[in-house]
């Protein structure tokens, strides 16, 4: 029986990551899209410094524009 | 995460400041001096003198070519990295606490102290990126805090913002180019005092701290606090890292706090908290004294922090801090 409440109560937690992870990389997907649209309008490079992008560390050659 | 221990400063640290390549360290400190060293190794490159009183901030442009440094002897002084050759002087009304570059490095702002007389200021530098250049003395633009000083303030992205804390513990968003106030909110509580202001990478948002306590990321575009970090102790400097979804709070009582609040120990430890889910997830000891200023390494490798036991610590980061994940954060990388 305890093992069951324990059980219910782990999946709650993780349910409640999985939600507060899913808002903040919505959040952060909004956001980015709405300053490359500002940096489009600007003229400038789309290119965002050192977002969180963890696909740079795969070759380690990300490139970092102002 | 074995530190190396600069010691190089006789006083208790200010602000410490990583190059944007994350090679080059600068440490502010009361002792007047500026202090620059490699961050690999720990050895020192070169000091910078000339400030007549305690140096409070230290920012260092984009390019790497100009440091700029805030000091109790009211000017804001421009340097010229390579030869420590102070190239412009720039005087002000009272005592400057925070200076910081626009994401460009084409202006600077400088926050000023209340003093008889005067009211907090953030003033704003046309900035030439160039030690030859002659540059301006006069202030581009100079926003008075009428309500309660600014003591933290920055650049947000494409220098659309300037973002400050106050003294009162609200944060206010002015537009970037004619200074005018746009919102102020009080992220934090009442009467205790913004201590630091820091920048993700994109600044798009950015992280507070306050001796209320608490750390708080909060939104550039509308100041909306996004996460809020609890500790149980009053904070000085607070900083995002990138690379990884966490967060770095420094803080800690005061030796004098502690004998008249509590017979605990000082609790002089860097924190580590998950960006996101606003735990703690661990903490680095090693300071005798509360921790004034921790930086990161832009390029996400390590981390340094300074303390008022005039001691600035480097740390990198070793495979466990990359490897640490949530499950859920696997689950999400798996897809």
């Amino acid at each position: 029986q305890d093992r069951i409440e324990e059980d219910k109560e782990k999946g709650a937690i993780v349910e409640e990551r999985r939600r507060t992870l899913s808002e903040w990389l919505a959040w952060r997907a909004n956001t980015e899209e709405d300053l490359r649209e500002e940096r489009r309008e600007m003229g400038l490079d789309t290119e965002i410094n050192g977002v969180d992008d963890k696909a740079e560390d795969a070759d380690g050659e990300g490139e970092q524009i102002e | 995460m074995r530190p190396i221990l600069l010691q190089g400063h006789e006083r208790p640290l200010t602000q410490i400041k990583y190059t944007k390549d994350g090679d080059i360290l600068f440490s502010t400190a009361k002792d007047q001096i500026i202090c620059a060293w490699f961050s690999a190794n720990g050895e020192r490159l070169g000091t910078y003198h000339g400030h007549q009183g305690a140096l409070w901030t230290v920012d260092i442009d984009p390019t790497t070519t100009l440091l700029a440094s805030g000091a109790a002897d009211n000017t804001v002084r421009l340097w010229d990295v390579r030869t420590g050759k102070c190239v412009k002087v720039l005087e002000l009304n009272t005592a400057v606490k925070r200076v910081e570059f626009s994401e460009d490095g084409t202006q600077l702002l400088a926050v000023t102290e209340k003093r008889m007389g005067f009211l907090g200021t953030i003033v704003v530098f046309d900035i030439k990126i160039d030690v030859d250049a002659e540059q301006s003395s006069e202030p581009a633009m100079t926003i008075t805090c009428d309500e309660s000083k600014a003591t933290v303030a920055g650049w947000s992205y494409l220098s659309k913002y300037i973002i400050a804390g106050h003294e009162d513990g609200s944060v206010s968003q002015y537009d970037g180019k004619s200074g005018e106030l746009l919102d102020n909110y009080p992220a934090h509580e009442d009467g205790m005092p913004v201590t630091d202001l820091q920048w993700s990478p994109d600044r798009t948002y950015f992280i507070t701290s306050s001796k209320d306590k608490t750390a708080k990321v909060i939104s550039a575009r509308n100041l909306e606090v996004l996460k809020t970090y609890v500790t149980d102790t009053p904070l000085n400097t607070a900083t995002i890292t990138p690379k990884k979804d966490f967060v770095i709070l420094g803080g800690g009582q005061a030796a004098i706090d502690v004998t008249t609040t509590s017979s605990r120990q000082g609790k002089f430890e860097a924190r580590f908290y998950h960006r996101i889910f606003e735990d703690e997830i661990g903490r680095v000891k090693g300071h005798f004294g509360p921790l004034n200023t921790i930086a990161v390494d832009p390029q996400g490798r390590g981390y340094a922090s300074g303390g008022e036991d005039g001691y600035v610590r480097v740390h990198h980061f070793d495979k466990g801090y990359f490897d640490f994940m949530y499950e859920v954060e696997k689950e999400q990388a798996r897809g």
